[in-house]
């Protein structure tokens, strides 16, 4: 843990969004800083399956994109958006709220590891060995909200660091999406809020991708095709026959056969698209 | 004076010859008896004094004396009234010795005599060494639906008497009883949607898989697992018997009902209930009473894991050794597992309608409740989701009748082959397409399959190949296979 760099502003591979701040801080990064485009996915910690899914899928969509996907290595959202990137291949930057070397929540050491391994960067303000303490992770907001083009908001409830992001975002001037929610779940009022102030609403992953198409210009990367046969958020097996219209001993055939060829996959008791 | 006769001790499900000895001495008036019996035995001595006394015959006011041979075998039950109570009128030369009979029977105290469990196990011996057997006549028939026995049912004590001072000769004996077929009357039909649940129903009841299913209360999970006597094959008459045997060593009176026995212990049975046990002579448990037929074992993840690894054996070898003060005794148990458990401690894992607020290692614990040997029986391991409310107004699924048809024919092909596809091992010939096996390997080089998944998707595979009647598994018949398959521990 001691291969990491100091970057100075105005040094190379230094953010060029971090400009934009009052004070651009020095960085700790581990891993290498890329110049592609960055969009921050980010949510609450405490995330619904309907939250994981899609944050998940959103890291896979931009991957593919060739942009770079920016979170924090939080439990719930974040690291839902790491995993979907990672699944990918693409490139994923965790900015933290401790020093570069003290991994929290010390159950995410996997992912770190895991996006280091890829094409990723962990980076924080703090040195090393800095804890994590409270209130260093809105501040380490401001970074997420600075480094990206756009924000994602997944899932967010009425408090909490998204919404701090997504405002830090708004006031630099990056466009801000939410993903809207039923407007009796609790976990889905702060998008729900966000869009009523004016954030784009994500009707789905493709609407997503034409708006950040508008801001960010032609993504780097042709995108496959992407698989509608399953919901982005997935499907119980046993929902299959009434989706696709058909016995279910037909729907179990056509499953097996969407597996072997690696469109879809299962996670516990539900399909995923892949 | 000395003599002696033959009833009847059930050792694991099967009939053993007991030699009731009845000495009447010169002593004193006593009445000993000695054998190993239980309490019930033990207790047979007033009924049969009692029984003797109201038959109008005069009970022996001198030393008697009855054993039970072999002393060493325990006996219990009631069934010893009779033989004992005319062992003893033939060494008092009430009447003649009948050492070359079976007896069995419970006395009242008024002298008729009644159904105890043993009658069919009289049945088996008068078949097996041809001498003529004694039961209640409210059993006689269903005692001489074993092939070869000679039965005489007896309404009480005078009765027998009677019989036995006007010899056998003089009376016809018992025909066999009609087999019955008791109501499965829970039908199929009844169950709206569910199409998947039921497809897996069907293909564990035609390849005798063991089924596990899962889901949110309130899905049907019970409803569906109590409708798979209606689908499966009726038994054959001698599997009746072999299943009625062992209810009766269990003290159960099941006549010679074909249709198998379905056996829904609860949670908090203990080892004993659901393997066999208890002091003495041991007992059949679940396992065995579901012996032929179905062991469900709703709310799995509830019952202890040591009750849960005790029916492994079972499982593996079809039968259970009870082991007992020097002697061990086997059971047969050789039944088809059914299970059904909720998805997690709150119910709603994966249930989109409400979330689960079970925290991850709640989860993951639960699920660790059904031990890795255990979950690895399950050839299938199904999801059953709740049912939308707007299905509910859907047409009545298919009868069983129906089901049952198609599971009679696939059953059909497998027994030509030799064995329910439950016991097939990995190296046997499934007759699989070229098709069907290079789908088998891509989903192992997928990393969709284990290997031993990948025996468990083949047997499956094999089953609905036998549904449709063919004797090929297919790619297609392979893929439904691989659909099926499910996962209970979480990734």
């Amino acid at each position: 843990m001691t291969d990491h760099r100091l970057i100075r502003p105005g040094e190379d591979g230094y953010p060029l969004g971090l400009f934009d701040l009052e004070s651009p801080p020095v960085l700790y990064v581990l891993g290498e800083t890329s110049t592609a485009p960055a969009v921050a996915v980010v949510g609450t910690r405490r995330s619904t399956r309907y939250g994981t899914s899609l944050a998940q899928a959103f890291g896979r969509t931009l991957a593919d994109s060739g942009w770079t996907t920016v979170s924090g290595l939080a439990r719930g959202i974040d690291v839902a958006a790491h995993r979907g990137t990672l699944k990918s291949g693409g490139e994923a930057v965790a900015v933290l709220g401790s020093g570069i070397d003290v991994i929290y929540p010390a159950e995410h050491a996997g992912m770190y590891h895991e996006i280091l391994s890829g094409n990723g960067a962990v980076m924080s303000e703090y040195p090393p060995g800095t804890p994590p303490d409270r209130w260093r992770f809105p501040a380490r907001n401001r970074l997420i909200a600075a480094i990206s083009s756009a924000v994602v908001v997944v899932e967010a409830g009425q408090k909490g660091g998204a919404l701090i992001t997504a405002r830090l975002a708004a006031e630099l001037g990056r466009p801000v999406f939410a993903v809207p929610g039923d407007i009796d779940r609790p976990s889905s009022t702060g998008c729900n809020l966000l869009i009523r102030d004016g954030a784009f609403p994500v009707l789905w992953a493709e609407d997503l991708m034409a708006e950040l198409e508008l801001v960010l210009g032609t993504p780097p990367r042709e995108r496959g095709k992407t698989n509608s046969e399953i919901p982005v958020t997935g499907v119980a097996v046993d929902d299959l026959p009434e989706i696709w219209g058909c016995t279910p001993p037909e729907a179990l055939v056509r499953l097996a056969r969407l597996e072997i060829a690696g469109d879809v996959r299962r996670s516990g008791d539900l399909i995923l698209p892949v | 004076m000395y003599a002696a006769t033959t009833s009847v001790a059930l050792v694991g499900g099967e009939a053993r010859s007991v030699e009731v000895q009845a000495h009447v001495g010169r002593q004193t008036e006593a009445f000993k008896l000695s054998g190993l019996p239980d309490t019930a035995v033990r207790e047979a001595k007033d009924r049969v004094r009692a029984a003797v006394i109201s038959a109008g015959i005069r009970f022996p006011n001198r030393t008697v004396t009855v054993n039970l041979a072999p002393a060493d075998l325990p006996k219990g039950g009631t069934d010893y009234d009779l033989p004992i109570a005319l062992g003893i009128l033939a060494a008092s030369r009430e009447i003649p010795n009948l050492r070359h009979a079976v007896v069995v029977g419970e006395l009242a105290l008024d002298g008729a005599v009644r159904a105890g469990a043993n009658a069919l196990g009289a049945g088996v011996l008068s078949a097996r060494h041809q001498v003529p057997c004694l039961v209640a006549s409210a059993v006689a028939t269903e005692a001489a639906s074993i092939p070869g026995a000679t039965v005489y049912g007896v309404s009480s004590l005078a009765d027998a008497v009677d019989l036995l001072r006007d010899g056998l000769e003089g009376r016809a004996p018992a025909r066999p009883g009609e087999q019955i077929a008791s109501d499965r009357a829970l039908d199929l039909a009844d169950i709206k949607g569910q199409g998947m649940a039921r497809r897996a129903l069907e293909v564990a009841a035609a390849g005798g898989h063991h089924l596990l299913l899962h889901g949110p209360p309130g899905a049907g999970k019970t409803m569906l697992a109590r409708r798979m006597i209606g689908i499966l094959p009726r038994l054959e008459p001698a599997e009746a018997i072999e299943t009625a045997m062992l209810w009766a060593a269990a003290g159960r009176r099941r006549g010679l009902d074909t249709t198998p026995p379905f056996r829904s212990p609860h949670h908090t049975a203990s080892k004993a209930a659901l393997v066999g046990g208890g002091s003495g002579n041991p007992v059949p448990g679940e396992a065995s009473l579901a012996h032929r037929g179905v062991l469900f074992l709703d709310e799995l993840a509830e019952f202890p894991r040591g009750h849960l690894d005790t029916l492994r054996q079972p499982l593996e070898e079809g039968m259970v050794s009870v082991a007992r003060r020097g002697m061990s005794v086997d059971f047969p148990a050789s039944f088809q597992l059914l299970a059904a458990t909720n998805p997690c401690p709150c119910g709603f894992h994966g249930d989109g309608r409400r979330p689960c607020d079970c925290r991850p290692a709640l989860l993951s614990r639960y699920r660790s409740r059904i031990s890795g040997p255990l979950l690895d029986r399950f050839d299938l391991i199904v999801r059953v989701g709740r049912v939308e409310a707007s299905e509910y107004g859907g047409g009545a699924g298919e009868a069983s009748a129906e089901v049952a048809g198609r599971v009679d024919r696939a059953r059909t092909a497998q027994a030509a082959r030799g064995q329910v596809n439950r016991h097939l091992p990995p190296s046997a010939d499934l007759f699989e397409s070229p098709g069907a096996k290079t789908l088998v390997a891509t989903a192992i080089g997928n990393a969709l399959l284990t290997a031993r998944g990948a025996d468990r998707v083949r047997r499956v595979a094999r089953t609905i190949a036998d549904l449709e009647g063919v004797e090929q598994v297919d790619e297609e018949h392979m893929a439904e296979a691989i659909g099926l398959r499910g996962e209970w521990r979480d990734d």
